[in-house]
């Protein structure tokens, strides 16, 4: 009877789980709480959610081997859930096939946004994979042409170089989710693209100068510290 | 302490054996230079127990002076005493002439060692009395919210149907904001903790990066919690790099917006610029509040916790752990920390932190032969 989403709380300290779990159905959404590893992979396999939050520090086992298996034969959204200092774990987890993050401690609007965004873009992912790169990407006054492999700000051409139209397009592609250096440079510079992400930097730096009013305060594409970065969500 | 007075004795360091081995050549060529000038005097051995002195109070321990002296009374004999470039233990003298320099290695390697341990003994004072005065400052701030927050809980819980909704949103407000304050003071107790290891910080991952990303990162984490208050921001045109922890001058910026939303009184507007002077990058966060009180300026950056703690009219937040934290990360950084009032009255806080001039000239570079 009920077509709500399905969400797995994986959460050892009860009173966080209880507080995200009355956040979530208040908000629509069915939640079950798993308090370890073990439990976690049985609610997973069992009930097929159709989004996880997962708490890196368990008890019984390391959150990324949850990650490894349950990609190992799903792609249901995880979003991980971590402290602030521990950029690299995040990283890690991303790169083991994480959809998102987010750092504790976080607010329940920021929950909500990421909770939706990893949601929209299962729905993408299953509808219209293949069309994404073709048409136009819109977010506030930034329009990403994939057609011209062009980028506009307030319907002047940006003047972007080859690498910087590549960045930009990927990072629309996904708009909403972070992605991480590591994963931006094997895009546009290769697999055997030199180790260090300056040359990353140094290109966002231009583009921002390119596109964005204020680069102490971007609208468009924003850094997550230490992670990598994240374009605002597309207006359709 | 005394482990690692231990450590240091059991422990053959590069440089020591270096300041071991440089002395006993320098002294042998000097005893050569010498020769022409001595008339047919002994005075190698001398030289030899002045050079063991040297060595033993440069080194750590026991071992290099000893070593030295061994090697000092075997070079002499084999190089300067007759037959030359042989070794000879039949020479009269030759016991007294190793029992001296030996206890002369000895005598000193204790001495040193006493006179170090005085000096660990004092730092480590020193550190003790910061952290406790640390911990007090902490303890103060940690219970005044806490209280607060128990309090308001069961004025919520037993007050249930009497209070107007109007005082409950107001109680939940006071709430959620002691909370947030007690979440960032624990950022920055986890901060010094990492940097004030007895390690001196050296987990401190450097990386080279982009300036307005830093304070754009900042900026957004200091809008979460103070959405009304107005800042200003002036980036730079030019690309800087700066070799940094992202994450803990991110933290100096963050506690810098607040200390004047929440300290600068009159305050209309925060203004954040970064320019370049030379080879480094200068921040300066700048408030039009009333400024500094003049009798605290000297020691606003020393985590001078002390000063707030009992002081009845304290009633804001001490912000003593928030500051000392800053110039503890920019110090960490070589940088340099400063705090004035400037011209229009309000406070100006301005840390400089050395640039990434070879990576920045390589892109430079790289961008020229992109345009062209």
């Amino acid at each position: 009877m009920s077509n709500k989403y399905l969400i797995v709380i994986v959460e050892d300290e009860y009173n966080i789980s209880s507080f995200v779990s009355a956040v979530l159905q208040a908000n629509g959404f069915d939640t079950m709480v798993a308090h370890n590893g073990a439990e976690a992979i049985i609610l997973i396999t069992s009930h097929c959610p159709d989004l996880v939050l997962l708490d890196l520090g368990l008890p019984d086992m390391d959150g990324q081997g949850i990650i490894e298996n349950v990609r190992g034969w799903s792609n249901v959204p995880i979003i991980v859930v971590s402290a602030r200092t521990r950029e690299r774990d995040k990283v890690k987890a991303l790169e083991s096939g994480a959809d998102d993050y987010i750092t504790k401690p976080f607010g329940t609007s920021e929950l909500l946004a990421r909770i939706r965004t990893a949601l929209r873009h299962v729905q993408l992912r299953e509808g219209e994979q293949a069309q994404r790169q073709t048409g136009v990407f819109h977010t506030g006054d930034l329009e990403v042409d994939y057609d011209k492999r062009r980028v506009y700000v307030n319907g002047e051409d940006a003047h972007l170089t080859q690498n910087e139209y590549k960045i930009v397009a990927l990072l629309s592609k996904y708009s909403g989710r972070v992605l991480t250096y590591d994963s931006i440079i094997k895009h546009i510079w290769g697999p055997n693209a030199k180790q260090g992400n300056q040359i990353l930097r140094v290109n966002m730096a231009n583009i921002r100068r390119k596109i964005e009013p204020s680069t102490a305060e971007p609208r468009y594409i924003m850094t997550e510290m230490g992670v990598g970065y994240r374009m605002a969500e597309g207006e359709d | 302490m005394d482990s690692s007075a231990k450590k240091k004795n059991a422990k053959l360091t590069w440089r020591d054996v270096g300041i071991t081995i440089g002395t006993l050549a320098a002294t042998t060529l000097l005893c050569y230079a010498l020769r022409p000038f001595a008339g047919g005097e002994k005075f190698e051995a001398i030289l030899f127990v002045v050079a063991v002195l040297i060595i033993s109070r440069f080194t750590n321990g026991y071992i290099y002076g000893v070593a030295a002296s061994i090697l000092g009374v075997l070079i002499v004999n084999c190089i300067f005493t007759y037959p030359y470039y042989q070794l000879n233990f039949t020479l009269t003298g030759y016991p007294i002439a190793i029992l001296s320099m030996l206890s002369a290695a000895m005598i000193t390697g204790t001495l040193t060692t006493r006179i170090k341990e005085q000096e660990q003994l004092k730092i480590d004072a020193e550190r003790e009395r910061t952290r406790s005065n640390l911990l007090r400052a902490v303890s103060h701030d940690l219970r005044t919210p806490l209280t607060a927050i128990s309090g308001a809980c069961s004025v919520l819980k037993e007050g249930g149907d009497t209070l107007s909704e109007q005082e409950k949103n107001k109680l939940l407000n006071q709430i959620e904001e002691d909370s947030q304050w007690l979440i960032r003071l624990v950022e920055n107790l986890l901060i010094v903790t990492r940097i004030d290891a007895p390690d001196g910080g050296a987990n401190i991952a450097k990386e080279s990066e982009v300036v307005e990303e830093v304070a754009a990162s900042a900026l957004t984490q200091f809008r979460k919690h103070f959405p009304n208050v107005k800042v200003e921001t002036h980036m730079p045109d030019e690309l800087l790099l700066v070799p940094m922890d992202g994450m803990l001058i991110r933290q100096v910026i963050m506690n810098l917006f607040e200390n004047a939303a929440i300290h600068a009184d009159g305050m209309t507007k925060i203004t954040l610029d970064i320019s370049r002077e030379g080879e480094n990058a200068v921040f300066r966060v700048t408030d039009d509040g009333r400024g500094i009180d003049p009798n605290l300026l000297p020691h606003i950056l020393e985590g001078d916790f002390k000063r707030s703690v009992g002081s009845s009219e304290d009633k804001k937040r001490n912000m003593g752990i928030g500051l000392s934290v800053c110039s503890t990360i920019i110090s960490a950084h070589e940088g340099k920390m400063r705090a004035y009032n400037g011209q229009n009255g309000g406070a100006v806080f301005e840390f400089t932190l050395p640039l990434d001039m070879a990576e920045m000239e390589l892109y430079d570079y790289d961008e020229q032969q992109e345009d062209e």
